[in-house]
Formats: structure tokens, C-alpha cells, sequence
């Protein structure tokens, strides 16, 4: 003891840096588990509610042929989004690999597009849940009124607002969800599913259904769209109804068999996603055709929310499983993809590309504290803003998300390209991986989103809410765009470190 | 010695700071600084991979640990850690576990909205499930030179020998003053009865505790046995004096398992109405303790 008392402050204090374990406990998910946690990405129910509409809106009877072909862009950029992963892991994804391969501007833009999709997403999930809570709430009183109280927009914003703050509250509290609740989460979202399509199927054979439509191969002919605009805007929806299944590949560590689990779990992954997708698509058509009227598909007043809809005449007294079911995954999703983009803002205000505050831990919960916080605020923001522009916002922001998502994973496929130009020829795999699956998905991506935002400028693209003789889905996209474009200048005015790339350099 | 402090870079943890220096001054003890951190579940689904926010803890959490090895003085040997688990405390018990830590200690007060003195999550956690003593630091605590004081507060229950065993030999290893508390309630029938039987049966266990040698006679002079009474436990509380440098230690209560913590109900209300550190010792603690630390040369916390 005496000798410690002596020895020089120096000494006796001292941090273990070496010591502290570091990351996951290795092999704790199997195939099982990976498949688990990315069907819970994907959310298939939520997506499905949310997208389906939209979707025949653009490519009616097609819309099984445009979910095939959206997987295409999003399994080629994936690829190139494991590479970047593998070789720079970071919290800041899209930001940071963008900084690195392109520079500052084109990084912070990056970021901000995902940002923006996370912010836009958020306020969806909110609302569908809201839908969907009140949907329950009057199958469970036996009262359709209290469905209708979704309808009312004093209400509606409420609700919506409580939501988001709820789940930014257990966000920032770093509550996870467990294991065990995602399992059930994931099995009871795809059981729900598949007694929807089953029963919907049952309603067509038995002469029931509201419009039964006899399926036809030409439903799986992506090429019988009628027109490229409507081709790009149905694919970039599907990129929405798979986005987080990247999520899959980029699984390592945590993986009980890194070197073959990931890459399996992403295949099995797709698989059930895709027959899932398949199935209710099918089983939707089949049941509803794509008529503008009543129960149909292409009704615009079903195309914010579908099941919300069809639930009721398919599933009948059962209906209410469905809302449970999309509550909840919608619920679990709203409460964890509050960690996009908190965990990309805090690594912008870390690499000083946003003010000091952002990159702010909380001691007590170690979650970005004010990221998060201002993830969900934007997301109320965005939601106020939305609802009360558009005659049907949910339609809306889901248009303008899948846009976003086109806008931000372009950017991360074309830096994949870029930053690894100089290895991309060292062999076949280095070619496939790094330089042709992503340039050609961040090209088809960012082609989509060109195509898109051109189009939604018509006042009639998508629900057909429009301000100044401009779409609304353009005035939403484009002006969040702008917004990042506004807020980078005065970040470039405030902080100019990042943006001389003294901060994130470019290139290995 | 050693000591596992909790640290978080907050109020709270600049409390447990202040308090581990304290008790570290009165032995000699050196500090094990630990911040934890949570282990990213991979089953909390989200649309970007996790990598990489780790590393952002960890640099933080190593941030953190500086400001606050800052804050000790130089007489007292400290080294920082950062430690991560599936909950904080259980990443605190294991690092007591790693550095055979002698005593674990935490701010106990959360900023509690509606109660001045609300014991956090952490706390109550720790306190369900340490296996070694748990000093609590009440909020605001900044007194930093050693102890003055052990108090002991005693129940009526079995238990009662090891805990004052414990506290006699703190009281002998810091060289202060021991003092025998018991807190009673009046509705516990005739006040002075009870208090004159809560007097006896303190100072009949107090008698068994100190050393019998004439060595240990001088500790033992200074043992003091007070019965304080109230209408509720906090107002005993209340009514009884404390000194700046003091700390009260409380046995766990019986429904604890064998060799840790259990905060009874009665020991829950003492701490928010408490203004000194209290340390929780688990039950049968200082015994079992005795029996293995042979083969230890530190000396430890029990050990005469």
C-alpha cells in the first residue's frame, strides 16, 4: 500500500484502453436468428400495407412482376454496401462512405438523403400504426366509428405525434427489443400474412371475392408495363418494400458462422420475402382486381393503407389479427429505426459535418441523446407538414420516400464504385462485388430517382396533391433535398473543417 | 483493496466519485473506475447495420473515464475501464468479479421527476443482485476525506451477528468511532419497552462482535448503541444526528440468496430519507468472505 501512496499521479492513474472487450459477443445468431432479424428489417406487413396501393397505382396487375424487378437494383447495391461495410465500418454508413470515396459535399449529401429517408419512414410508420390502432380499437369494440377517428386530423396528428415520441423516448432510453419478442413479432407477421392470402384465395374459389381476377403470366411481365414512368416509379416503390434486407449481409461477428452465415441468411432471407410478397400480391389482385371502385385496388382511398381495407371483407371477425399484427411490427419498427438515423447524425456531428451537440452520448442511457431527439422531431415536423398538405399523406410520403431511398443508396453504390476503382480489377470477385453490382445498381437507382422526381412534378403524380401547380411527392422530395442542400451551406459557413476534408479524407 | 466505482459522466457519477474516494482514504484501497456499456442486440432490428456506433461508445465511454480520473486525487490509486454487458448491472457485478473487487460503489439517486431521492434503476438492480457490499452515494454527495463514523443499523432479524461483525471491523480498520443503530417505529407497541428490549438486544450482539482482547479494548470504548424512534422509519431517520463523514451499513434483507443483495423494504425507506452514504453488505457476506480470502494478501474490508 505505501508504495502506491507514493507513486507520482501519473502513475496511478491510468485507462485500460487495451482491455476493454470490444463489440459483439461473437456467435450469438444463427441462420435462424439472421433470417429473423432481417424479415423484422423489412417488416413485411407494415411494407406491404403501405406500398401495395401505391404500387398498382402505378403498374396495376403488374405490380408481381415490378416486386420481382425491384429486387434486382437492391440485391446489386447491397453488394457493393457489404464491401464498403466490411472495409469501413461506421455508424455513419452512408455519410462517411460517401465522404471517403467522394469528398465532403457529395458525403454530407449522402447522409442527408438517409437522414431524410429514415425521418420520412418514421412518420409513416407513425401514421399506420395510428390507422391501425384505431382499426383495432373499433374491432375490438365492435364500433367501426372509432376506426373513423383516424380521419379526424386534430386527432390523427395527436396520436401520431404520441406515438413518435414514445418510441423516441424508448429509443432514447436504449431499450432493445429482445430476442425473444422479435421471434414472435416475425412469426405472427408472416402466420397473418399467409391466413390473409389463404383466405383471400378461399373467397376467389368460392365465388365470394369482391372482384375475382383470374391470375395471368402476364402479371409477372415486367415489360408489359405500359410506360417507363410508371416502371421507375414501381420499381423505386420496391425498393422501399426491401429496404433493411441488407441488413442480412451485413451481419459478421454477431453471426455464429461469419463466413457462411450472412450470405445464407440474406437467400433464405429474400426467399420468404419474396413468396410472402408473392402471395398476398397475388392473393390481393386475385380478390380485389384493380378496379377504382369500392374494395378494389386502384381505389386511391385504399392505397395508403390496404389492409386497413381488405382485412375486414378477407379475414372477416379475424381481421383484427391483422392489426395486431402491423401495430406491432410497425410499433417495434418505429422504436428501432429511430437508430438510423440518430447513429448517422451523431457520426456527422462527430466528423464536425453538423454542429457539436449532434454528436452528443448520454451517460446515463448511451444513446445519442440529441440526435435522437431531433430525428424525432423532424419526424413530427414532417409528418404535421405532410398531413396537413395532402389529401392522402401516407400515399404521399411513401412515394417520396422511395425516392429518397433511390437518392441515398445511388450515392452509397456509386461510392463503392469509386472507392474501390483501384482494386476493381484485381479479379473476378473484386470486379463482380466492387465495381459492376454496384455501378450498375446506383446507376438503375439514381436513374429511377430522376425519372421519378421528373414525373412527380405533374399534379396528378400520386395522390394527386399539388401546391403551385407542382406534385406535392416533388415538392416533398425536392424540397427536403434543397433543405439539406440549404443546411450544408450553412453547416459549410459554421464549421468549414469537414468541408476542406480535414476531417474525413478521401481514399484509403 | 480494491474498489469498483460505477462511473457514469453525470451528476451521479461525480456522487460515487466523491464517495469512493472517501472510503478509499480511510484503507488505502485503490479504484477500479468502470463505465459500461451496453452490448449492441443485434435482434433490435434497424435499417443500418450496427457497426461502428461501438467504437463511438467506446471512444466516449474512454473520454468520460479521463474527465474523471481527473477528479481524484493523487493520493488515492486509480485505473478506468470500460466494460460492456447485457445490462449496467451486470456488467458492474461481473467487473467486481474480474477485479475481486471488495465493495462496489454507485451514485444512488436517479433524477427522479416527482421524489427528491428515487433510487435508479441501476441502483435498485445492483441491489437485487451484488455479492459484494454496494456503497450508495445520496445525491449531491461531495465530502471526499475520510470516514468520521460507522454507523450499523440493526434489525431484530438473523443476520444481525455477520453485519456487526462486518461494521466492528471497519470501525477498527478505519480507526473510528462504531455506532450500533436501531430504528424503531411506535406502533410497535409501548415505546419505552420496545426501545429498552431494541438497547438490549443491540448491545448483547455489539458484546459478542467486538474483540474480547484487551488489544481491541480501545474500538470498543467507542461503540455507542442509540435507539431511534419515529412514527415512520424516515422520521427515526430524521431524528437521529449525523456526521458529514459518516456511513451507515445495512444488511440485506432474508429473502436475499445466499451471498447477495436484497434491499428490504424497510432498508429501501431508510435510503431516500437517509443524508449519509449507506453501504448494503449481502447477507452472510463478511463469513464466507473470511473463509476464502486466505489464500488473498490484500487485506480486505472484514478482515480485523
Amino acid at each position: 500500500m505505501s508504495t502506491e501512496h507514493a507513486t507520482a499521479k501519473a502513475a496511478t492513474h491510468t485507462q485500460d484502453h487495451g482491455l476493454s472487450e470490444k463489440g459483439l459477443k461473437a456467435g450469438s445468431v444463427g441462420l435462424i436468428g439472421a433470417v429473423v432479424i432481417g424479415v423484422s428489417c423489412i417488416a413485411p406487413a407494415y411494407t406491404l400495407t403501405a406500398a401495395l396501393g401505391p404500387t398498382v397505382s402505378e403498374v396495376g396487375v403488374h405490380l408481381p412482376a415490378i416486386f420481382l424487378v425491384g429486387f434486382i437494383p437492391m440485391l446489386l447495391v447491397a453488394f457493393g454496401y457489404r464491401e464498403l461495410n466490411n472495409a469501413m465500418p461506421d455508424a455513419g454508413t452512408s455519410f462517411t462512405w460517401a465522404s471517403r470515396a467522394f469528398g465532403p459535399w457529395l458525403g454530407w449529401m449522402g447522409g442527408w438523403g438517409l437522414i431524410a429517408a429514415t425521418i420520412i419512414v418514421l412518420s409513416n410508420l407513425a401514421a399506420v400504426a395510428v390507422d391501425f390502432f384505431y382499426l383495432m380499437l373499433a374491432q375490438l369494440f365492435g364500433n367501426p366509428d372509432l376506426a373513423d377517428l383516424t380521419t379526424n386530423l386534430p386527432l390523427n396528428i395527436a396520436t401520431t405525434l404520441v406515438f413518435i415520441a414514445l418510441a423516441c423516448w424508448i429509443s432514447y432510453r436504449g431499450m432493445e427489443t429482445t430476442k425473444t419478442v422479435q421471434y414472435v413479432l416475425v412469426a405472427f407477421q408472416l402466420l397473418v400474412l399467409g391466413w390473409f392470402a389463404v383466405a383471400a384465395f378461399s373467397h376467389v374459389a368460392n365465388g365470394t371475392a369482391f372482384d375475382a381476377t383470374a391470375i395471368a403470366p402476364d402479371w409477372f411481365n415486367p415489360f408489359a408495363v405500359e410506360s417507363f414512368s410508371a416502371f421507375a416509379a414501381g420499381v423505386s416503390l420496391s425498393i422501399f418494400i426491401y429496404w433493411g434486407w441488407d441488413v442480412t449481409l451485413t451481419m459478421n461477428e454477431e453471426t455464429k458462422n461469419p463466413e457462411k452465415t450472412p450470405g445464407r441468411a440474406a437467400t433464405v432471407t429474400v426467399l420468404v420475402i419474396v413468396i410472402i410478397y408473392m402471395t398476398v400480391a397475388l392473393a390481393t389482385l386475385a380478390f380485389a382486381g384493380i378496379g377504382t371502385e369500392g374494395l378494389g385496388a386502384g381505389n386511391p382511398d385504399n392505397q395508403g393503407s390496404i389492409f386497413a381495407v381488405l382485412a375486414g371483407p378477407v379475414m372477416g371477425p379475424f381481421a383484427i389479427l391483422m392489426s395486431l399484427a402491423i401495430l406491432s411490427s410497425s410499433a417495434a419498427s418505429l422504436q428501432s429505426t429511430f437508430v438510423s438515423p440518430a447513429r448517422t447524425l451523431l457520426s456527422m456531428g462527430h466528423y464536425k459535418a453538423l454542429p457539436h451537440k449532434f454528436g452528443k452520448i448520454s451517460p446515463s442511457y448511451k444513446s445519442p441523446s440529441y440526435a435522437t431527439i431531433a430525428s424525432a422531431v423532424a419526424a413530427a415536423v414532417f409528418y404535421v407538414v405532410t398531413r396537413t398538405l395532402s389529401e392522402n399523406a401516407l400515399w404521399d410520403t411513401i412515394t417520396a420516400l422511395g425516392m429518397m431511398i433511390c437518392f441515398y443508396y445511388g450515392i452509397t453504390a456509386l461510392a463503392c464504385v469509386w472507392f474501390f476503382r483501384a482494386e476493381a480489377f484485381r479479379g473476378a470477385r473484386s470486379f463482380f462485388f466492387k465495381f459492376l453490382a454496384p455501378l450498375l445498381g446506383g446507376v438503375i437507382l439514381l436513374v429511377m430517382f430522376v425519372k421519378t422526381a421528373y414525373d412527380s412534378m405533374d399534379p396528378e403524380y400520386g395522390s394527386g396533391s399539388s401546391i403551385g401547380g407542382l406534385g406535392l411527392v416533388f415538392i416533398l422530395g425536392m424540397g427536403v433535398i434543397l433543405l439539406g442542400v440549404v443546411l450544408m451551406l450553412v453547416m459549410a459557413k459554421l464549421r468549414p473543417e469537414f468541408f476542406k476534408g480535414q476531417v474525413l479524407t478521401r481514399g484509403n | 483493496m480494491r474498489y469498483v466505482v460505477g462511473y457514469s459522466a453525470n451528476a451521479r457519477g461525480r456522487d460515487a466519485v466523491n464517495l469512493a474516494v472517501s472510503l478509499a482514504r480511510g484503507r488505502g484501497a485503490s479504484l477500479d473506475l468502470v463505465v459500461a456499456i451496453p452490448d449492441a442486440g443485434p435482434f433490435n432490428a434497424a435499417h443500418a447495420p450496427a457497426a461502428g456506433y461501438d467504437n463511438y461508445l467506446h471512444q466516449q465511454a474512454a473520454e468520460w473515464l479521463d474527465e474523471a480520473l481527473a477528479l481524484i486525487p493523487a493520493d488515492v490509486p486509480a485505473k478506468a475501464h470500460v466494460r460492456s454487458g447485457e445490462s449496467d448491472a451486470q456488467t458492474l457485478i461481473e467487473a467486481c468479479e474480474e477485479f475481486q473487487a471488495d465493495m462496489l460503489i454507485i451514485g444512488a439517486t436517479s433524477n427522479g421527476l416527482f421524489k427528491r431521492f428515487t433510487v435508479g434503476s441501476v441502483a435498485s438492480a445492483l441491489l437485487h443482485a451484488a455479492t459484494v457490499p454496494v456503497a450508495l452515494a445520496p445525491h449531491g454527495y461531495h465530502r471526499r476525506e475520510a470516514l468520521t463514523r460507522v454507523s450499523c443499523g440493526l434489525g431484530n432479524r438473523a443476520g444481525a451477528e455477520e453485519l456487526l461483525d462486518f461494521a466492528v471491523s471497519m470501525a477498527v480498520n478505519r480507526e473510528v468511532p462504531l455506532r450500533v443503530v436501531s430504528l424503531l417505529t411506535l406502533d410497535a407497541g409501548d415505546s419505552d419497552v420496545a426501545a429498552d428490549a431494541a438497547r438490549d438486544y443491540a448491545q448483547k450482539h455489539l458484546a459478542a462482535a467486538l474483540p474480547a482482547d484487551a488489544s481491541g479494548a480501545a474500538p470498543a470504548a467507542k461503540a455507542d448503541v442509540v435507539v431511534a424512534q419515529g412514527r415512520s422509519v424516515e422520521e427515526a431517520v430524521d431524528r437521529l444526528d449525523w456526521e458529514d463523514g459518516e456511513v451507515l451499513l445495512i444488511g440485506s434483507s432474508r429473502l436475499a440468496r445466499s451471498r447477495s443483495i436484497f434491499l428490504g423494504s424497510t432498508a429501501n425507506r431508510i435510503l431516500r430519507a437517509l443524508p449519509v452514504p449507506m453501504i448494503v453488505v449481502p447477507s452472510d457476506y463478511e463469513l464466507k468472505h473470511l473463509t476464502h480470502s486466505t489464500s488473498n494478501d490484500t487485506s480486505r474490508e472484514a478482515q480485523a
